[in-house]
């Protein structure tokens, strides 16, 4: 019963979104498909820095990288766009193996530090080889459809949604999300246990660094022109502020992270800065006494409902 | 140039070595650093007393490091938090959004630029900027007095008791909560005096700490977490790299020769040139 009403409800929400765009205007399509974008690097990274307990701080480069190499490859070489696309999600791979060799064979933290060295290097990088990558002009990526209208977007990046999240689930379902949630927990004892752990770690790290590869090189060909701005550590922050926000190591709230705060932001637009001040420090106070974020306090606003319904009340009771 | 990138490794280490927390917005406190001397000597001081303005930008932010230790990272040790690592790594980057973002809504995102301290100055056949020398000069001071304290006073050597390991110290009758404060008091009020110190060198902006704490950050991983004295040897070492990559290859990835030595020391010895393999409990 309670798998069916999941399904019912997930299934409906499905349908809303497959409909959604023909109620709305074009701008807000816009906002949703961005906000798709960073739902995809939100549950990624939940994934890893949740899930997992390792701490990347290059998922943005990774979506940068994706997104240079595959409209470099279309422009400079003329290939046609799945060989670019194909080619963005390779070579993000391949560096994140790379990067996993290096740093996961030692303790966690010293992951987020050599990726947080990473993501500014890449980034400067970009910047200076501004012959071969335009630098801070950016770069202009072809578009992936001839139309303007953000609609064939839309569904575009609601599918990759869909994908990752049924890709995710399926790993956290899987004897791995059982390793990668062993490894985060206690790592001597996954290793006791017999789980290869360095392995592991590489694999979680690899996966949606890979997924950030793919959708990246698709927001850029969606947005049409692309600069280092992409991998500036404020949307890294951004990332992490959607996971926390929603709630860490559940598998809907990167989602409604980031698909809700993108809608907030909109309409905060002429805020600025202050946003991430406030979010940032929505983030802290979440970290400090809350932990759990929107989707625990669904949880227990769900919990509250059902209390006050005398029937099922000894059975939420049971359930805590 | 190695010298000056010490002070801020040496903070986050310092403050690694006693509460087993990287301070990722180690880059923030440089920035404020240098705002306060930008302020300091623009506006009631002036340019004579620079090094009155260093101080007080290092005491300032000794202080407001030691708030933010208190209200956000000495719950940890209280028994507030369950997940340390995941705490506090996020808390502290959350920090360091919140502070870059409150400098552009208070200061706007613009470059200012401090009055030089002294005009370019020759040593022997070498011409160096002045405001370099008198960096370089300033932080061998501000390294030798924290040397001092580390190695020859009460304080220093309760420290270091703290570093080595929390329990015991504490049954030395050493209140470690109070330490925790000073040691992030310290670790911030260093990256503030770089900031200070390389203010007109490298201007005052919201972003301006990035660079010398993603050098901080790679020194550290190439000495090796917790080691003091390598940090001076990866410092210096990666001034060298950088100077050697600006000559012999290209001075525009100057950013990029010294990512390149942390992955060939990281591949060759995984935890770094100094570190020792940890001991997990």
């Amino acid at each position: 019963m309670q798998t069916f009403k999941k399904y019912a409800v997930l299934s409906l929400l499905l349908l809303i979104s497959l409909l959604l765009p023909h109620f709305i205007t074009d701008y807000w399509i816009y906002v949703l498909t961005v906000a798709f974008y960073y739902a995809i690097m939100a549950a990624g990274w939940n994934l890893l820095g949740g899930y997992t307990g390792q701490f990347s701080l290059c998922h943005s480069t990774f979506a940068l990288i994706g997104a240079y190499a595959s409209a470099l490859t279309i422009v400079k070489l003329g290939l046609p766009l799945w060989v670019g696309i194909l080619s963005g999600t390779l070579l993000t791979l391949v560096l994140s193996l790379g990067l996993g060799i290096v740093c996961l064979r030692v303790r966690g933290i010293y992951l987020a530090l050599i990726t947080w060295a990473f993501a500014e290097v890449i980034r400067t990088f970009i910047r200076v080889a501004y012959e071969f990558t335009g630098g801070d002009r950016g770069l202009n990526s072809p578009y992936l459809f001839r139309s303007v209208k953000p609609l064939p977007y839309y569904y575009l990046f609601l599918g990759l949604t869909v994908l990752a999240i049924i890709l995710i689930a399926v790993v956290m379902r899987s004897r791995i999300g059982f390793y990668l949630r062993a490894i985060r927990n206690d790592e001597v004892a996954a290793r006791a246990m017999g789980v290869n752990t360095v392995r592991w770690k590489i694999f979680a790290f690899m996966l949606p660094s890979g997924l950030a590869g793919v959708t990246g090189a698709f927001y850029g060909h969606y947005i049409g022109l692309i600069s280092p701005v992409l991998g500036e550590f404020n949307e890294m922050a951004m990332i992490i502020i959607f996971v926390v926000i929603g709630g860490m190591r559940t598998q809907a709230g990167p989602i409604l992270g980031a698909i809700s705060i993108r809608y907030l932001m909109e309409f905060l637009r002429e805020w600025a800065e202050i946003r991430i001040v406030i979010l940032s420090a929505i983030v802290i106070l979440i970290m400090r006494f809350f932990n759990g974020g929107l989707m625990e306090f669904l949880r227990r606003a769900g919990g509250w409902v059902r209390k006050k319904d005398a029937v099922s009340a000894y059975a939420s009771m049971g359930e805590k | 140039m190695g010298v000056l990138y010490c002070l801020m490794s040496l903070g986050i280490n310092f403050i690694y070595g006693i509460m087993k927390v990287i301070n990722w917005a180690m880059g923030e406190y440089y920035m404020i650093g240098s705002y306060v001397l930008y302020l300091l000597v623009t506006f009631p001081l002036g340019v004579k007393y620079w090094y009155v303005a260093v101080l007080a930008a290092a005491i300032a932010v000794f202080f407001l490091g030691a708030f933010v230790q208190v209200l956000l990272i000495k719950p940890m040790f209280t028994g507030a938090i369950g997940e340390r690592g995941e705490y506090g790594t996020i808390v502290t980057i959350a920090t360091a959004i919140f502070i870059r973002n409150l400098a552009v809504v208070i200061g706007g995102p613009y470059i200012y630029t401090p009055p030089d301290y002294a005009g370019p100055t020759n040593i022997g056949p070498l011409p160096i900027s002045g405001n370099t020398l008198v960096a370089l000069m300033g932080a061998l001071i501000l390294l030798s007095l924290f040397y001092y304290l580390i190695k020859r006073t009460w304080v220093g050597r309760a420290l270091q008791g703290v570093a080595q390991n929390r329990i015991g110290i504490q049954t030395s009758g050493v209140n470690i909560l109070k330490f925790d404060m000073l040691a992030f008091g310290i670790g911030t009020a260093l990256a503030a005096a770089a900031g200070a110190l390389l203010a007109p060198v490298y201007l005052v902006y919201p972003t301006c700490g990035l660079v010398s704490s993603v050098r901080g950050f790679e020194i550290i991983v190439i000495a090796g977490l917790g080691s003091i004295w390598g940090v001076l040897v990866a410092s210096l070492a990666l001034g060298v790299v950088e100077s050697l990559g600006a000559v012999f290859i290209s001075p525009s990835f100057m950013d990029i020769y010294g990512f390149v030595l942390l992955v060939i020391v990281l591949s060759l010895k995984p935890y770094g040139l100094f570190g020792k393999e940890e001991r997990i409990a």
